[in-house]
């Protein structure tokens, strides 16, 4: 599991909708949760032609409330579809759950991040450890990092891949 | 430092110290599911081999969102919800006619108590907050309580909300709950347990209470709880079996915020469209024509709210405009209702009365709405869709806001008719 993302900075502003924004409804509606499928319409909402202009290990910066709204998956899973790293001021609970459980490496709690980036500088962001740089412009900033038990289901795969895990360790007992 | 309720619930379910922002495994006392998820889950089990529960004597499902099946395909989901019922051997199964509103009846049945901790596969689950229970809402990940008995949980904070003052005549809870979300705002109840206390909760009843704790989840608060007291344990002492522990936080608590909230402020209250925190005083859209009126849902079926209404529908006929439905929560209610003789005034007044549930805030399965019309209702949410129709207006408020405006067919103060 890579931890250290460096590539690009796609930065967007505050309430980004899960719905709408970064998926179109009619995903969750249908229940897609193939990445590979996904990734064709991430951020279909603000940028129809993001898909095409990121790279894996590019990453999303966003301000407040990443994700609001009506609390689906799919969105999540596009950014997985991509191999993007997502580092936000906030994300409101349902979608905090949902990032976790698509396995995506992410920092929220960012105070202002958006002030330090812009779209196309280089970053690198180590979400172990919460350290991040914009090397375009030299600029330092440490940030919590996820509970170490968080990052445990982020490793193994997400959510479904953890309950596979922790159901395998309860019938070993 | 001393605890908060919810650092003091969640201490106790794990054994060990917790404060806010601790990731931990709870394991709830009380499990609810609702309708159909529970072929979702089972699904999900099947397709993790899983064939027995971590403890079926703790799940309570029941049949709220659709308890009349209207389709044939409702009809096909209940017949497997029953057939799943008995292969988990789940007890607790409150099937249509049987308890009605899942996030009600359990606390009329004493399913639950102050300082519990409980997880449902439904946001409004946090009602339960009404008797001073913990109550998280979950998703998908309540199949992995069902099979492993917890699912991580991130410790909230708390925003205490400290209730003052007393309601002005025609002012109702419902208008003090919907308030409330518009003036604290989502970021700061983003992710905490809203807390209720303060001097005015004494004269706020059990049903009031539910509506207190229904409307927060809406703006992202992660659950609502009331300060369990006296009221509580007269409510409970005949309904539960045990004890009753009250439980409050400590005076040195690490509350987010302490916010002071007085009653004596608040008007009657509408939200507009599109979400339940869009909210302006009544006088605002005053006048505006329905076609839809309903009283129900999680956030306003109890008998007092039934009560408010007939008040104001006593020897006056519902609009010749408007359709009006009204949605008893429980099965109790309902027969309570009838005693009381609220049915027999509805019915004369010519509103419909429906099967104890969700009623048509369920995505309007039932008594839905037309593109173009408008509603005034009693229910959680008023984002279009809500009730069936894509273009259709829904407007929020008090049973005694939308009793007035069944009749005169227009948004109306509540006021006028209690003159």
């Amino acid at each position: 599991m890579k931890w250290i993302y460096q590539g690009k900075c796609w930065k967007f502003g505050d309430n980004l909708g899960i719905d709408g924004d970064v998926m179109p409804l009619r995903f969750a509606l249908e229940r897609e949760l193939d990445p590979m499928v996904l990734r064709d319409h991430l951020m279909a909402g603000v940028d129809p032609e993001f898909p095409q202009k990121v790279s894996p290990g590019d990453i999303i910066v966003a301000g407040k409330r990443f994700g609001q709204g009506n609390p689906h998956i799919q969105g999540f899973l596009g950014i997985m579809g991509h191999g993007l790293g997502l580092v936000v001021e906030t994300i409101p609970r349902g979608s905090f759950r949902n990032a976790i459980n698509a396995g995506l490496p992410f920092l929220s709690g960012c105070e202002k991040i958006t002030n330090d980036v812009e779209t196309g500088e280089t970053l690198e962001v180590n979400f172990q450890t919460g350290d991040f740089r914009n090397l375009s412009r030299d600029i330092r900033r440490q940030f919590k990092p996820l509970d170490t038990q968080l990052m445990a289901i982020i490793e193994a795969g997400g959510w479904h891949a953890n309950l596979e895990k922790r159901l395998a360790k309860l019938a070993a007992n | 430092m001393g605890k908060t309720i919810t650092e003091k619930v969640l201490s106790r379910v794990t054994g060990s110290d917790v404060t806010s922002g601790d990731i931990i495994f709870p394991e709830p006392e009380l499990i609810t599911v609702h309708d159909w998820y529970v072929v979702n889950f089972d699904k999900a089990l099947q397709e993790l081999g899983i064939n027995d529960l971590y403890d079926p004597n703790k799940l309570l499902i029941c049949t709220d969102h659709e308890p009349v099946a209207v389709s044939p395909q409702a009809s096909e989901r209940q017949k497997q919800v029953r057939e799943i019922v008995k292969k988990y051997g789940i007890k607790n199964f409150f099937d249509s006619g049987r308890g009605g509103h899942g996030h009600i009846f359990p606390i009329e049945m004493g399913f639950v108590k102050p300082g519990m901790f409980i997880e449902g596969y439904d946001v409004h689950v946090t009602n339960f907050g009404a008797v001073g229970a913990l109550a998280i809402p979950l998703l998908i990940e309540i199949t992995e309580v069902l099979a492993c008995g917890s699912v991580w949980l991130r410790t909230p904070d708390t925003v205490r909300v400290n209730l003052i003052g007393n309601l002005l005549p025609g002012t109702g809870i419902r208008d003090v709950a919907q308030k409330l979300i518009c003036d604290l705002g989502a970021d700061r109840v983003d992710y905490a347990v809203v807390e209720y206390g303060g001097p005015a909760l004494a004269s706020i009843d059990i049903a009031g209470r539910h509506t207190l704790c229904n409307t927060p989840i809406e703006i992202g608060a992660k659950s609502v709880l009331v300060e369990p007291d006296q009221e509580t344990v007269n409510y409970l002492v005949e309904r539960v079996q045990g004890n009753i522990e009250l439980i409050a936080s400590d005076p040195d608590a690490n509350f987010r915020e302490i916010v002071e909230y007085n009653l004596t402020e608040i008007e009657p209250q509408i939200a507009v469209p599109p979400t339940p925190d869009c909210v302006v005083d009544v006088s605002e859209i005053a006048g505006k024509p329905v076609h839809h009126a309903f009283i129900g849902s999680c956030a306003a079926a109890n008998l007092s709210d039934l009560q408010v209404a007939a008040e104001i529908i006593q020897g006056q006929n519902i609009h010749p405009d408007v359709r009006f439905i009204i949605t008893p929560g429980t099965q109790e209610v309902m027969a309570a209702a009838e005693t009381s003789g609220l049915l027999k005034l509805f019915t004369e007044a010519g509103a419909m009365i429906t099967q104890p549930g969700c009623g048509p805030c369920a995505g309007g399965r039932i008594g839905g709405m037309a593109n173009g019309e408008t509603s005034i209702n009693t229910g959680t949410r008023n984002d279009y869709g809500r009730l069936g129709a894509p273009n259709a207006d829904i407007y929020l408020g008090s049973a005694a806001t939308v009793a007035a405006s069944a009749i005169t067919g227009r948004i109306t103060d509540p006021r006028e008719f209690l003159s």
